[in-house]
């Protein structure tokens, strides 16, 4: 028997199981039908963000202590942060995808916070480049002064013409001090006039100045007119002004500085943002009031937060009432309304009331205010502008020559959000067509290519090639909850405004939150579908497929390794990473 | 520096001053003190390793062959019931060659519940490929976490550390601490010989057939056989060092003994003050303390031990249905190794499950031995009560 002398190494053998060769040569990637790939998605909030805010990008900035950075981003899609962080009915939130986790990022909150700041610096050193052609805006509200900012930081003289002789239209005529202090906005309109953008108030365009010569004295000329008349509540009996006031000139003769006497009782008509905003002041002015509305409070148009701050400053609510006929004696005013019940929804889904039959519902105030909408005096507008011998068929951006139009007045939702983003498109598509007309060729996909996340807002980040992140169409599907890994965020309860205990009075009454509240709220932030290098794709990776590469600091995948198991999609935190299908499987 | 420290800390003093990159670890009493004081070292940044909290000690072994396998110096600690959960991964670590160190507090198995010493738990273990030291004082205990690691990395197998429950673990002694260049001089970084390595990446621990296991499996013994030249080399260096020095095994006046106990951890120290006690009264007799059980220093045992008539080896560890396990051990070493003078040879059963070994205990083995009585079974249980 040969037996191994038990001094003697077997010297082929390895002490341990390792492969003799290297494993690269196992091209593992071929086994795969699917492959990771880094999107750079959208985050809902920035998709539901009607001024198109890259709210993603900034609260990421903050999260990184990159206040400027986070400022200056924030400032170059949206002009007045300061201003939407009070007033705007904050449709990110409802989009955002912690709100069904542990309620939704307080990016209102934050961006309130960010814009007070940003009040408090100097302006920006924007880098343009200088045009000749002047530019006219109609109108000084949102939609007016965001197209105003835009084109001036794309190098344009602007010229703002607004017929009142203050400035802010709607900001300041019809929403209420306590909502937006007047110091915020004239510390907003004080940077525009820094900038250099031209105001000339008191000028009413087609009267004070001709459209003539808005027309050949401007290159283009940008309508904002807004929509400030009060739709006319038709009721039986007496509605002569005395009786029967209209909600937004009693919110402009209050925010004016007028004190009306309004007496003790006063019912408000409708469920919008002015009807709530007559309510609170109606309120301040001493009086008890109560809001009539046809519908419920499912269906009431208002912010969520107004109608709820209404509700705790004491304005009371009848539903399901609509107004039919008005009356009067000894100086008390009586409204009958029809008792109504909800029928089936109508075009917007909102369910219709109908009568539902039975005793009429008795009323009686000392004033009755009507806030059941406003118009745009369009037909006017568009008569004035035929007079002028336009050649205008067709209201819109894209055919009318150089008149363009946005905002309120444009048929755009009625919130400051939209108006900003109507400034922002009109200022794109006006910049678009001067630079056409200087032999620059933009094609529509350009267009296409700054649209976030198949919206109608268009991003200036990406219009001036400054986006940090060059998030590009068809990269440009929203992230869903689904997408996110919430194991790694633990629940932590969102920081909420808080109120001022000063009822009835006209000071700022919602007090915000704190500096460290938002930057906690930045830090609660997902980060929806943008990869912000937290390395837990690499760190999972089997194959070690996925590493950072230094020249561009972000992370590559060596696909002839990946085998396509997902492992690093399941992992990321953010969506966004996504798999995949290989057009050869197909 | 002088501290007085418990053997838990001892141990956590060795770890950091190994410079440890990756600790996973698990509580269990009465080991819990090593890694808490090891986390504080960690949380407060004078030890940068990485420190890991892991849902059951399976995964805090399988986290420290992770490690290992990426070419980090790894340690991890538990006791009793912890180490027996380990026992997979402890295979895992020896045969894919981890030179990893443990300490495990010896601790009673359940059920009965208990908490307290004996050795039962890290004798359980003695087949899986892992070296063992034991230890008899906290100063032993910091020296040989530290001398652990470079045996383990010379031999690329892991290095179980043990100590008595509460004797050890919990009891304070004054231990020098070395200087950390000191120690730093002792033991380089650690280079593994073999790495996961991205940049050079190789498949570890794949099906080996019948052609190779066994070649793996032989590499594996002559690994361990190879620590037998290759510990007091390294503790002559250790010695050169700090002047202290332990040795696989240390004979206790065993010149012109006729009387030998054989023991092990802090049973040693209550036997060194017996004999003692009986030197002086002119009684013949020695000890001889065991410090590594894997791998079993046979040569050494044999030549410490020529010529004594009688051996009492005490064991604070049963295998039920043969007897103490160090008594085995030396019994299959000593077999034919003097056959012209085969020595009295008991086996003592002591302190299961932390019960007190005194003088007392130990004189009454001595006497017992002593007497001459012969005992027809392998094992003599001492103070078992009626």
């Amino acid at each position: 028997m040969s037996e191994q002398n038990f001094n003697t190494v077997p010297l082929h053998t390895p002490p341990l199981s390792v492969s003799s060769s290297s494993t690269e040569q196992n091209i593992t990637g071929s086994w795969k039908y699917i492959q990771p790939a880094y999107h750079d998605r959208v985050a809902p909030c920035i998709a539901g963000c009607p001024t198109g805010v890259d709210i993603e990008g900034y609260m990421s900035l903050l999260r990184d202590g990159e206040l400027s950075a986070a400022m200056e981003l924030l400032q170059c899609e949206n002009p007045m942060p300061a201003i939407t962080g009070r007033v705007c009915n904050h449709p990110c939130e409802s989009r955002c995808n912690r709100a069904n986790y542990d309620g939704a990022v307080a990016i209102h909150a934050v961006e309130r916070v960010l814009g007070d700041m940003i009040l408090e610096e100097p302006l920006p050193h924007w880098t343009m480049r200088k045009h000749d052609e002047r530019i006219a805006v109609i109108g000084s509200g949102p939609a007016g002064l965001a197209c105003a900012y835009h084109l001036t930081r794309l190098g344009y003289n602007v010229e703002v013409f607004e017929k009142e002789e203050e400035l802010g239209g709607m900001l300041r005529l019809g929403i209420p001090g306590y909502r937006l202090p007047r110091e915020v906005l004239d510390s907003q309109i004080a940077r525009y006039k820094a900038m250099g953008i031209i105001f000339h108030t008191g000028m009413r365009a087609g009267t004070d100045i001709g459209w003539p010569r808005l027309t050949t004295e401007f290159s283009a000329v940008f309508i904002a007119s807004g929509a400030h008349v009060s739709r006319l509540l038709d009721l039986e009996g007496d509605c002569s002004r005395q009786s029967l006031r209209s909600g937004l000139d009693f919110l402009r003769e209050v925010n004016a500085g007028g004190r009306p006497d309004i007496g003790k009782h006063a019912l408000v008509i409708g469920g919008g943002n002015t009807a709530m905003d007559c309510a609170r002041t109606a309120l301040r002015l001493g009086a008890e009031v109560t809001v009539v509305y046809r519908r419920t409070r499912a269906e009431m148009p208002a912010i969520d937060e107004e109608i709820e701050d209404a509700a705790r400053e004491g304005v009371k609510f009848e539903f399901l009432a609509s107004p039919e006929k008005l009356s009067g004696t000894g100086g008390r005013l009586q409204l009958a309304c029809t008792r109504m019940e909800l029928g089936e929804p109508d075009a917007q889904g909102r369910r219709r009331p109908v009568p539902a039959g039975g005793e009429p519902l008795l009323l009686e105030a000392d004033t009755i205010i009507s806030a059941i909408g406003e118009d745009t005096g369009l037909h006017d507008l568009q008569a004035e502008l035929a007079d002028a011998k336009l050649a205008m068929n067709t209201w819109g951006c894209e055919k009318l020559a150089r008149v363009f139009l946005g905002g309120d007045v444009a048929g755009d939702e009625r919130t400051v959000a939209s108006a900003l983003g109507a400034g922002k498109r009109c200022a794109i598509y006006i910049d678009r067509q001067l630079r056409q007309q200087h032999g620059e060729d933009i094609p529509e996909e350009r267009l296409e290519a700054i649209r976030i996340g198949g919206s109608e807002s268009l991003s200036m980040a990406r219009w001036t090639n400054s986006d940090p992140i060059m998030r590009v169409s068809p990269q440009n599907d929203v992230v869903q909850p689904a997408d996110i890994n919430t194991a790694y965020f633990p629940r932590e309860p969102r920081h909420n405004d808080r109120h001022a205990a000063l009822l009835k009075s006209f000071e700022e009454s919602n007090t915000g939150i704190t500096t460290r509240d938002a930057l906690a709220e930045a830090a609660r932030c997902y980060e929806c579908g943008v990869c912000n290098e937290c390395e837990l794709c690499r760190i999972y990776c089997g194959e070690a497929a996925i590493q950072l590469d230094p020249g561009s600091g972000r992370f590559v995948i060596d696909l002839d390794h990946c085998k396509g198991c997902g492992v690093c999609t399941a992992e990321c935190p953010r969506g966004a990473l996504v798999m995949e299908r290989l057009a050869n499987m197909d | 520096m002088q501290k007085v420290i418990v053997g838990n800390h001892a141990v956590s003093w060795g770890v950091k001053l190994a410079r440890t990159e990756v600790i996973p670890a698990y509580p269990i009493t009465p080991q819990t003190q090593i890694v808490e004081e090891l986390s504080e070292m960690c949380a407060s940044g004078e030890l940068p390793a990485r420190f890991i909290k892991v849902e059951s000690e399976h995964s805090a072994m399988a986290s420290a062959v992770g490690a290992s396998a990426a070419g980090a110096r790894a340690f991890t600690a538990t006791s009793s019931q912890g180490l027996a959960l380990m026992h997979e991964m402890l295979h895992w670590a020896a045969a894919a060659r981890h030179p990893i160190v443990m300490a495990d507090v010896n601790r009673a198995l359940g059920p009965g519940w208990n908490i307290w010493t004996d050795q039962t738990d890290s004798l359980s273990q003695r087949d899986t490929g892992w070296l063992q030291l034991y230890c008899e004082n906290n100063q032993e205990v910091l020296d040989t976490t530290i001398i652990a690691f470079r045996l383990a990395e010379a031999l690329d197998l892991p290095v179980m550390l043990v100590l008595d429950a509460f004797y050890l673990s919990h009891t304070s002694e004054p231990v020098d601490i070395p200087d950390q260049a000191l120690v730093d001089s002792f033991l380089p970084k650690r280079e593994a010989h073999y790495k996961l390595d991205i940049n050079e990446p190789h498949a570890f621990n794949a099906l080996v057939k019948p052609d190779d296991y066994m070649e793996m499996r032989w590499h594996m013994h002559d690994a361990q056989r190879r620590a037998l030249e290759l510990y007091p080399q390294i503790e002559s260096e250790w010695l050169a060092l700090t002047g202290r020095y332990y040795g696989m095994i240390e004979p206790y006046r065993t010149d012109d003994a006729e009387t030998v106990l054989i023991t092990t951890g802090t049973v040693t120290s209550t036997a060194r003050y017996v004999i003692d006690e009986r030197r002086s009264r002119g009684e013949k007799v020695g000890l001889v303390k065991i410090k590594m059980f894997r791998p079993f220093p046979v040569e050494a045992m044999r030549a410490a031990l020529k010529g004594i008539p009688r051996i009492a080896v005490i064991d604070r560890n049963i295998s039920p249905g043969n007897g103490g396990i160090f008594a085995q051990e030396l019994r299959s070493a000593l077999y034919g190794s003097d056959s012209d003078a085969a020595p009295q040879f008991n086996g003592y059963i002591v302190g299961l499950g932390g019960r007190n070994v005194t003088p007392d205990t130990i004189n009454g083995i001595i006497d017992h031995v002593q007497s001459g009585e012969t005992v027809d079974r392998p094992d003599i249980w001492v103070g078992v009560k009626a």
